[in-house]
């Protein structure tokens, strides 16, 4: 079973490993632990511990790693453990695969079992990684292996929500992104947590709290790691328990087999592209909106807290951060952060081309009737137009969080910062759209670790001071803070022209080259 | 233009065949899967394309689909190159392998996959459905193979395309379905449209094609009329009755002993043998026409194939 998750494990430990090390350089570079004395008003921040926890202490440069990237790192390991866990068994009793499995010699059980621990090594190689990655700092020992233990511990969550929801729900779109969401929201739980006082309670619920809670470098709360450890132990049990029972191919809760036809998106390749992604954009939409509510929500506390404590601002300044002490720069700064979400939502809608094309569904379309050109163009139209769609609900939901709050954002602040990072999407849309015809096999996970890598460069490396020429690789780095500054007109021009290109020549090529699976 | 059965479409004096390959060559990698092919059906034929499993049946489809670009050699639907944008439209094509999308109900793909294409008949669909049996509101996911390849059969015959391209279209289909999937070929014909029938089914291609293609190895090894393939193949006689030796009569290829006669294989006219057998105490003699299986394996079993 790695076999299937081998490529996405490897790229996913690579990038952790990377942020793991850029954060210890970056806290030497900081002036190690004597500067960081000042920077501890910055764990006082609400809306900074929303953003990235809490912390007691960021006296070494463990404690400041596991602060500043630690959530991230979580959530990408959670993240990865979710998605794999679906992909290795939800679609393998799909396509299925897992038939062969079950009635041979591996057995109904087994296979899952097979499964888990495949999801349980990977979380460990994340948990194993970061230890390293720290020790290859000279951190603390105790503190290195709490920390590594307990974001093994929130990849197991992410892998056991995703192998409960492979038993729930079925197909395994509908149950990735259920298992997607569910991850995500457990981490807006921990923002609304951090993000003020009053909601500190909700902190329990959450596997991003309880690390939080464990304190790796600071209190070293041990009795942590235990909900890290019994949750996922106790969801596994349940999904063990509910395949047992349940048929194979099956799942608790399904679309039901039978349905009246709905063909009014049926009638053209351009309607069908929307129908295609219709759950997904929902799903993105819900998602990033409740994000966009949850920012919102704090836009005020933040702004109001740095304007209050100069020493504050300018040590945001000194973080690359200076634009945040006012509302359009608060607003700014999340839009530009949204732009990676946005570009993953394009690499999920346009790989559903590859993914019908995979599976033999364009054959007979593009066999008789419909041009290949036109079945791409569709479907590159649908994903710009929903991503449009997704860009203007979140501006829309962070408008709303702030009104919520009491605080004041105009809409158009909030629409304006959400279209600037919106014009990353036509460049997104000309790369993925080469992988999708070149590589089809590859296009996710070849576009996530790229995306994830540009925005790695475009967060940590101006502050690390990097050559320009490494910085100017990533995309995100040309994005200014609008509305607090005008928009890189010549950057949004170039974004569209490299985009344009690509699309055409991956066109051509998709209407030239031979369709297989 | 006029259109007649068992000829091609003409158009001023020019006759477009329903399919043409000419030296249609693919290689993936170096690796030749269909080397210089050259093939013609025309409108109003059903021709069998037969051949072992990695032959380069499906190959040579997936080209006549444009769904491959040929390496070499070029191919046309109706005297435009296969893919093109006419092509497409004026065929109908069954996968032996059907892939769908799973969500979709079985009439909403109908629907898709006819909008897609372009024309429909949307009265001869409905009666199609009746005719297969076909739950249409039933999701793919929850069908059955052979649900899945009525599905696929019922869009591909509605269309009324020019040129039908089946590849093993009957696989997962019980006995009563094949049967309603012949009639429907049957009236396709009739009603003028080409078709070119990739099957292992022997018994389907025996009753449906006049004409068969065979390809080996990339390679077409023969194209031909069933007839014309019987005469090949060496005739089997059953003589009952006590008679002499006839292994040395031309023509007779083998002798095997019955227990009250003998088995005798002829190659060639059968003439010397009845001349011999005339002379001879005959109580009965049993003959039967080759079936396309033996022929098949004639051709395909290297040790006693004719061409090798």
């Amino acid at each position: 079973m790695w076999r299937q998750v081998r490529l996405a494990t490897a790229v996913m430990l690579v990038l952790m490993a990377f942020v793991v090390r850029v954060g210890l350089t970056t806290f030497d570079s900081a002036g190690g632990a004597k500067g960081m004395t000042a920077f501890m008003d910055l764990l006082r921040n609400p809306a900074m511990n929303a953003l990235y926890g809490r912390a007691t202490s960021l006296a070494t440069a463990g404690a400041f790693v596991v602060w500043r990237m630690g959530m991230y790192l979580a959530l990408g390991a959670a993240l990865w453990a979710g998605l794999a866990a679906t992909r290795l068994t939800r679609s393998a009793e799909d396509d299925g695969t897992w038939d062969l499995l079950v009635i041979g010699v591996t057995g109904r059980r087994p296979a899952l079992k097979t499964a888990i621990i495949v999801v349980a090594e990977g979380g460990v190689g994340a948990g194993a990684v970061t230890f390293l990655g720290l020790m290859s700092g000279s951190q603390s020992v105790t503190g290195s292996t709490l920390f590594g233990a307990a974001l093994a511990g929130v990849a197991w969550f992410g892998g056991a929500i995703g192998l409960l929801c492979a038993q729930l729900f079925a197909p395994r779109r509908s149950c990735s992104q259920i298992a997607l969401v569910s991850v995500g929201l457990m981490f807006l739980l921990r923002m609304l947590a951090d993000g003020s006082l009053a909601n500190g309670w909700l902190r329990w619920l959450t596997p991003f709290g309880w690390l939080e809670n464990v304190d790796s470098f600071g209190h070293r709360s041990w009795a942590w790691t235990l909900p890290l450890l019994i949750v996922p132990a106790l969801a596994i049990a349940a999904a063990l328990w509910i395949q047992g029972r349940r048929d194979i191919g099956g799942a608790l809760w399904v679309h039901p087999d039978r349905s009246r036809a709905h063909v009014m998106l049926l009638a053209s390749p351009w309607r069908f592209a929307w129908r295609e992604r219709r759950s997904s954009l929902v799903a993105w939409a819900v998602g990033l909106a409740a994000i966009g509510v949850v920012v919102g929500y704090l836009t005020d506390a933040l702004v109001s807290f740095s304007r209050s404590n100069p020493a504050y601002a300018r040590l945001l300044n000194q973080w690359g951060y200076g634009s945040m002490i006012t509302v359009k720069g608060f607003v700014a700064e999340v839009c530009v952060m949204m732009a990676l979400a946005f570009s993953f939502l394009v690499v999920t809608l346009l790989t559903m081309v590859s993914a019908d094309n995979l599976q033999g569904r364009l054959e007979v379309p593009f066999a008789t009737g419909t041009g290949r050109v036109k079945w791409l163009s569709a479907n590159l139209a649908a994903t710009s137009l929903g991503l449009l769609v997704v860009a203007l609900a979140s501006a829309v939901a962070m408008w709303a969080g702030a009104e919520f709050s009491g605080s004041s954002v105009a809409l158009s602040v909030t629409l304006k910062g959400m279209l600037n990072s919106v014009s990353v999407a036509p460049l997104i849309v000309g790369v993925a759209a080469t992988f999708v015809v070149w590589l089809p096999r590859f296009a996710f996970t070849a576009m996530a670790a790229l995306l994830s890598l540009c925005y790695v460069i475009s967060m940590l490396g101006p502050i690390l001071h990097w050559p320009t020429w490494l910085l100017d690789v990533s995309p995100f780095h040309f994005l200014h803070l609008v509305p607090s500054e005008a928009p890189n007109w010549g950057a949004t021009t170039m974004f569209f022209l490299i985009g344009a290109a690509l699309t055409t020549v991956a066109s051509i090529g998709f209407a030239r080259g031979d369709l297989g699976r | 233009m006029t259109q007649g059965v068992g000829g091609g479409i003409s158009f001023l004096l020019v006759t477009l065949h329903a399919i043409e390959a000419r030296a249609l060559t693919k290689s993936f990698g170096g690796a030749l899967a269909v080397d210089s092919l050259d093939l013609i059906v025309e409108s109003g034929e059903v021709v069998g394309f037969l051949g072992p499993n990695g032959a380069g049946k499906t190959t040579t489809l997936r080209l006549l689909l444009g769904l491959l670009r040929p390496s070499a050699g070029e191919a046309t639907i109706l005297g435009h190159p296969c893919g093109s944008s006419f092509a497409r439209q004026h065929v109908g094509y069954v996968a032996g392998d059907v892939a769908l999308w799973p969500q979709l109900t079985g009439r909403e793909t109908l629907s898709l996959l006819a909008s897609l294409h372009g024309s429909n008949d949307d009265a001869y669909r409905d009666q199609l459905i009746e005719r297969f049996e076909l739950d249409p509101d039933k999701r793919i996911r929850a069908y059955s193979k052979g649900n899945r390849q009525k599905v696929a059969i019922i869009a591909a015959l509605a269309t009324r395309a020019d040129v039908l391209l089946l590849d093993e279209p009957t696989s997962g289909l019980d006995p009563l379905m094949e049967r309603a999937f012949r009639e429907a070929v049957v009236e396709t014909q009739q009603r003028g449209q080409a078709v070119l029938l990739s099957s292992h089914m022997l018994s389907e291609v025996e009753q449906l094609c006049a004409r068969v293609a065979m390809i080996r190895e990339g390679r077409l090894v023969k194209v031909a009329d069933v007839s014309e393939l019987r005469a090949r193949v060496d005739l089997e006689f059953e003589v009952i009755g006590e008679v002499d030796d006839l292994s040395d009569v031309p023509g007779v290829t083998s002798v095997e002993p019955l227990d009250d006669g003998v088995r005798v294989r002829v190659s060639g006219p059968p003439g010397p043998l009845l001349e011999a057998l005339s002379r001879q105490p005959v109580r009965s003699l049993r003959t039967r026409e080759a079936s396309l299986e033996e022929i098949f394996l004639s051709y395909y079993d290297q040790t006693t194939s004719p061409d090798s």
